[in-house]
């Protein structure tokens, strides 16, 4: 696997309606105000991946994942519309960061997560057994 | 990269081994390894990472707001991602039908990672049609 960057953060675009209301050429302003942030960012090292997702997909849930629905994601306030990961020291950095996005101003939200070093899924479940064998 | 074969995988859920015995935790740990194991040698496994359960929430106009979040309650809290690169959405999918922390409640949100921002595709396709009805009147 790549990306296990120790220090990481990543950001998680959420709101993929904060384009309603602004004219075609408003759209493609912070769209492109989006991408030149996120070029920036790659530049000075800060960024190291970045992503824009479609509006579509799906949501997989119950035993052996037999339900499958499509996600409410076009018009939601709480679709996450991208992420970038950052390689920054500390939180109060990342959250500076976050603070630049264009979206903002248009109602979009950036949720500021740390990265974990150790493996998804398995890595609180590791700790709460340590505790309880401890 | 081709963007157009990248799935982002989204996992949401509250700790799926809260409820569990020490015996199932292992046993389902172990799952999870093996899971992410064949994904490595399959070759479609491009990123996976855990995410910290507490975080911040940006809001308002120049991000003025920042507030703590997610809840760490909150069954929507994203606690980690994977991103493969698969030939469909329903590869994808079934990818994700095959996490073995489902059974205990997570969820998994699949989705297509785009070639560029949807609203910069929408804003173009907008203007292009405004210029060909210009061009027909």
């Amino acid at each position: 696997m790549n990306t296990q960057t120790k220090n990481g953060y990543m950001l998680l675009f959420v709101g993929m309606d904060w384009h309603k209301g602004l004219s075609p050429e408003e759209m493609q302003k912070v769209s492109e105000q989006w991408m030149a942030w996120f070029k920036r960012l790659t530049e000075q090292g800060k960024a190291v991946a970045g992503q824009p997702l479609e509006r579509d997909g799906k949501t997989v849930s119950g035993k052996n994942g037999r339900v499958v629905a499509d996600g409410p994601f076009a018009e939601s306030k709480e679709a996450i519309g991208g992420y970038f990961l950052l390689d920054v020291a500390t939180m109060d950095e990342a959250v500076a960061i976050a603070r630049e996005c264009p979206g903002l101003a248009y109602g979009a939200k950036v949720e500021v997560r740390a990265v974990r070093a150790e493996c998804p899924l398995a890595s609180e479940a590791e700790a709460q057994l340590t505790e309880a064998t401890a | 990269m081709d963007a157009k074969n990248e799935y982002l995988l989204l996992f949401r859920g509250k700790e799926w081994y809260s409820s569990l015995t020490p015996e199932e935790i292992q046993k389902t740990m172990d799952q999870i390894k093996g899971w992410f194991e064949r994904l490595t040698e399959s070759g479609k496994l491009k990123a996976a990472q855990p995410l910290k359960r507490e975080g911040a929430i940006v809001s308002g106009k120049t991000g003025r707001i920042v507030a703590d979040g997610p809840f760490a309650e909150s069954k929507e809290v994203i606690g980690g991602y994977v991103l493969v690169e698969v030939d469909s959405l329903d590869e994808a999918i079934a990818i994700a039908k095959s996490c073995p922390t489902l059974r205990f409640g997570m969820e998994v949100e699949v989705r297509p990672v785009a070639e560029e921002c949807p609203t910069m595709a929408q804003a173009r396709q907008i203007l292009a049609e405004a210029l060909l009805a210009t061009a027909a009147a």
